[in-house]
């Protein structure tokens, strides 16, 4: 069953030099890194008492967990709080790629099958893909300890620092092993991470709402049972080792399914899908839209929560910007009106550059797809170029329009009147032109220079650096003038003003029709 | 008539000049075997042909129609079965088949659709992603024979088919070639271009090296096989 553990061991931790590695290193050298900036963040009992009152909200029990110890709040105990729900979610999707990776993806690529007719045990390759994942997740948790306690902020104490470290390693075995289990269900490497992936959000929407209505489910879930080690004081280790059972019996049930299945094959029999194509899948618009749906949706939905969590702020935005010196010089930056305006202004130039993500990935499936070579089949046939071109723009146009709008209504939905409906749609819809001139870049280079489409992505960073972070590090202004966002007027804020949304419009219609030209006349390869 | 002309065909590739004057012809209700070893231009040529590439010189028709400017329209005419079937990992075959299709000529014709699944035994519920190289293929044949196009254009349409789906393959071009279609089949088996072609062209380095009725490479005393061999040996 593990004839060969050893070799097997060897070939995966050869696999693994790089990745992991760089895991390994990013994990601890953020966890202890971050550590650092709290006695800056909060030097004094005074601000200590003021951030255990802030985090005893509804709000931020929600997104981290309950805090405790407010009556001896340190620095350690601030950090615990503040970060290690974030830390357990980092880690358990470490782990949930790379058991994936060493299981079911192997196997659906055909890879594995090699080995296994080599003298190689039935169970040797997951046993061994679990084995590297407990020594990954030790040695995080045991250099995150080693490195806290080196650091010592106020309050670190050994025992702190140790089930700080533990919590982590505890739950990344119980994801690397609930993942281990997926495998052996499903016998498509996407279903595996889907399913892993739905089970990590099930498990923070669990710890949530039981960290804020107090009861059981936070001790269903492993996230929400890590928390409860409460490092840095209580130090409890029974959550450690009742998460350590939990992945062991995961990984047990796990290797039993592996070793009395067929190869190749999961437990759950794939769902047959559709004999015919769906009325809506005809013609090359049809093919556009099913190819970009899944990211439509997905961003949709990512834009509304992360609307929803910014706007959510928006109340108590005044003294939250007093506490938090780079906040409030952002926000001074973005010039006059009322601290909520300024806040609306500087929310949406961020806003909208990641808004315009889903709207350029839209355009650029026309090219990956090429790329791919899937679209000598299509052109192959009797369709229109400029069709198959014009669909991909139509529905970036409609999602450029979706983006803007869930965001700013994401914004709306908990903000309690504090901004006007009115004036946050103007705001967000303002940057439509930028959107739309990033849209043209890209038909501009697919039709004309498709192997340097991804550049597109260098703009996207520029943008972020210069109009986002310009002002606060106080760059020239033509620098943010280089972007398509650093023309766009930021409402509520400043004056609306046309004449550059009409420039921005305008050029984008002529990028794109020159692309499209472009396009009709190039090779297909 | 013919039914495909290429005069003169020259494509580069920024300095790399992949064919050098290719001259092609395919006359109405025939099967023409396109052969050439890996590299010397027959899939460009193809491509060419379909309008997905954009000749450098010479020309490229289709019922006497430019290849490039009248694509559309000519491609409702055409099926076309790429050497490498590239699909989309989340579709099933059967969506896939009714999407190529649509993209043909709007309408499917739902007995011949179940008649090829059938003759080739595919599983139209399946996923792309867990067909072997040989049911992606099947996937691309069963929508161009469905399709009843006037010409079919396929690039070694067969390298992934085991022998009784070859034997299949082989039935169906027989049907295209009865009721008057015409086959453009660039392959690698020599055998299935024996029993299938009427005539035949080699391709070397991008260029036509011996064009002729298959009746005339009999008449020479050669299988096809020695002529193909003899044909490359000196080097």
């Amino acid at each position: 069953m593990l004839a060969n553990f050893g070799k097997y061991s060897g070939f995966i931790l050869r696999r693994e030099r790089v990745v992991s590695l760089i895991w390994l290193a990013a994990c601890v050298s953020a966890f202890v890194g971050l550590a650092a900036y709290f006695p800056g963040l909060m030097p004094d009992e005074a601000t200590l008492n003021a951030m255990a009152v802030m985090l005893d909200t509804p709000a931020m029990t929600a997104m981290m967990g309950k805090v405790y110890g407010a009556e001896v709040f340190s620095q350690a105990i601030a950090m615990s709080v503040d970060c290690l729900s974030w830390y357990l979610i980092t880690v358990a999707i470490m782990n949930i790629f790379l058991v994936n990776r060493h299981t079911r993806t192997d196997e659906e690529l055909g890879r594995q099958e090699m080995l296994i007719a080599l003298p190689v045990g039935r169970l040797t390759g997951g046993a061994a893909a679990l084995a590297f994942a407990v020594v990954l997740n030790a040695l995080i948790a045991a250099l995150t300890a080693v490195g806290l306690i080196a650091l010592n902020i106020g309050g670190t104490t050994v025992a702190g620092a140790l089930a700080f470290g533990g919590a982590i390693g505890a739950v990344g075995f119980v994801f690397a092993g609930l993942t281990l289990l997926f495998a052996q269900l499903f016998s498509a490497a996407r279903g595996v991470t889907g399913a892993s992936m739905a089970a990590l959000g099930l498990f923070y929407v669990l710890r949530a709402s039981g960290d804020v209505s107090g009861n059981a489910l936070s001790y269903i879930s492993p996230l929400g049972l890590a928390l409860k080690t409460e490092a840095f004081y209580s130090n409890r280790l029974s959550p450690i080792v009742i998460l350590l059972v939990e992945g062991a019996a995961l990984s047990a049930i796990a290797l039993t399914l592996n070793a009395v299945r067929d190869h190749g094959v999961g437990i759950i029999p794939a769902r047959k899908g559709k004999a015919h194509a769906s009325r809506f899948l005809q013609g090359p618009f049809g093919l556009a839209w099913r190819l970009t749906r899944t990211t439509a949706l997905w961003w949709t939905v990512g834009l509304l929560v992360i609307g929803v969590m910014y706007g959510s702020v928006v109340v108590d935005i005044e003294d939250f910007a007093a506490d938090n010196a780079m906040v409030s010089a952002m926000l001074e930056a973005a010039g006059n009106g009322s601290m909520t305006e300024q806040y609306v202004a500087m929310l949406f130039s961020i806003m909208s550059m990641i808004a315009t993500v889903p709207v350029a990935l839209t355009v650029m499936r026309l090219r990956s797809e090429e790329a791919h070579g899937r679209l000598e089949q299509i052109i192959g046939r009797s369709v229109k170029r400029s069709s198959l071109f014009v669909g991909f723009i139509v529905i970036a146009f409609a999602m450029s329009l979706a983006a803007l709008f869930v965001t700013a209504l994401g914004m709306l939905a908990l903000s309690g009147g504090a901004i006007g409906a009115a004036a946050v749609m103007k705001a967000a819809f303002a940057y439509l032109p930028a959107m739309w001139l990033i849209v043209g870049l890209i038909s501009l280079l697919i039709g004309a220079a498709p192997k340097l489409t991804p550049l597109i992505w260098v703009l996207f960073g520029y943008s972020f650096v210069a109009v986002y972070f310009g002002k606060v590090i106080e760059l020239p202004d033509w620098m943010a003038k280089l972007s398509p966002f650093g023309h766009i007027p930021q409402l509520p804020v400043q004056e609306f003003a046309l004449a550059p949304l009409a420039v921005l419009t305008g050029i984008a219609i002529a990028l794109s029709a020159f692309g499209l030209w472009r396009y009709r006349a190039r090779d297909i390869y | 008539m013919s039914v495909i002309e290429i005069r003169g065909l020259v494509k580069k590739f920024g300095k790399f000049t992949a064919l050098n004057g290719v001259d092609l012809f395919v006359k109405r209700g025939e099967v023409h075997a396109f052969l050439g070893p890996n590299g010397a231009g027959k899939s460009t040529t193809i491509r060419c042909l379909l309008g997905i590439l954009r000749c450098t010189g010479g020309s490229a028709a289709m019922f006497g129609q430019d290849a490039w400017q009248n694509a559309v329209e000519l491609h409702k005419r055409v099926a076309f079965v790429p050497g490498d079937v590239n699909l989309w990992n989340n579709f099933t075959g059967g969506e896939v088949i009714d999407l190529f299709l649509s993209l043909q000529s709007g309408k499917a014709d739902k007995a011949r659709r179940e008649k090829y699944l059938r003759l080739f035994e595919l599983d139209p519920t399946k996923k792309c992603r867990t067909y072997s190289k040989g049911n992606r293929q099947k996937v691309a044949l069963v929508a161009a024979f469905t399709g009843d196009a006037e010409l079919f254009v396929l690039d070694e349409p067969t390298s992934g088919l085991d022998p009784l789906m070859e034997k299949v393959f082989q039935d169906c071009i027989g049907e295209v070639k009865a009721r008057g279609g015409t086959v453009l089949l660039s392959s690698h088996i020599m055998s299935e271009v024996e029993k299938l072609a009427d005539s035949v062209s080699i391709i070397k380095e991008g260029k036509i090296v011996l064009g002729g009725g298959m009746s005339e490479v009999a008449a020479r005393g050669q299988t096809l096989e020695e002529l193909f061999l003899s044909e490359y040996k000196e080097v």
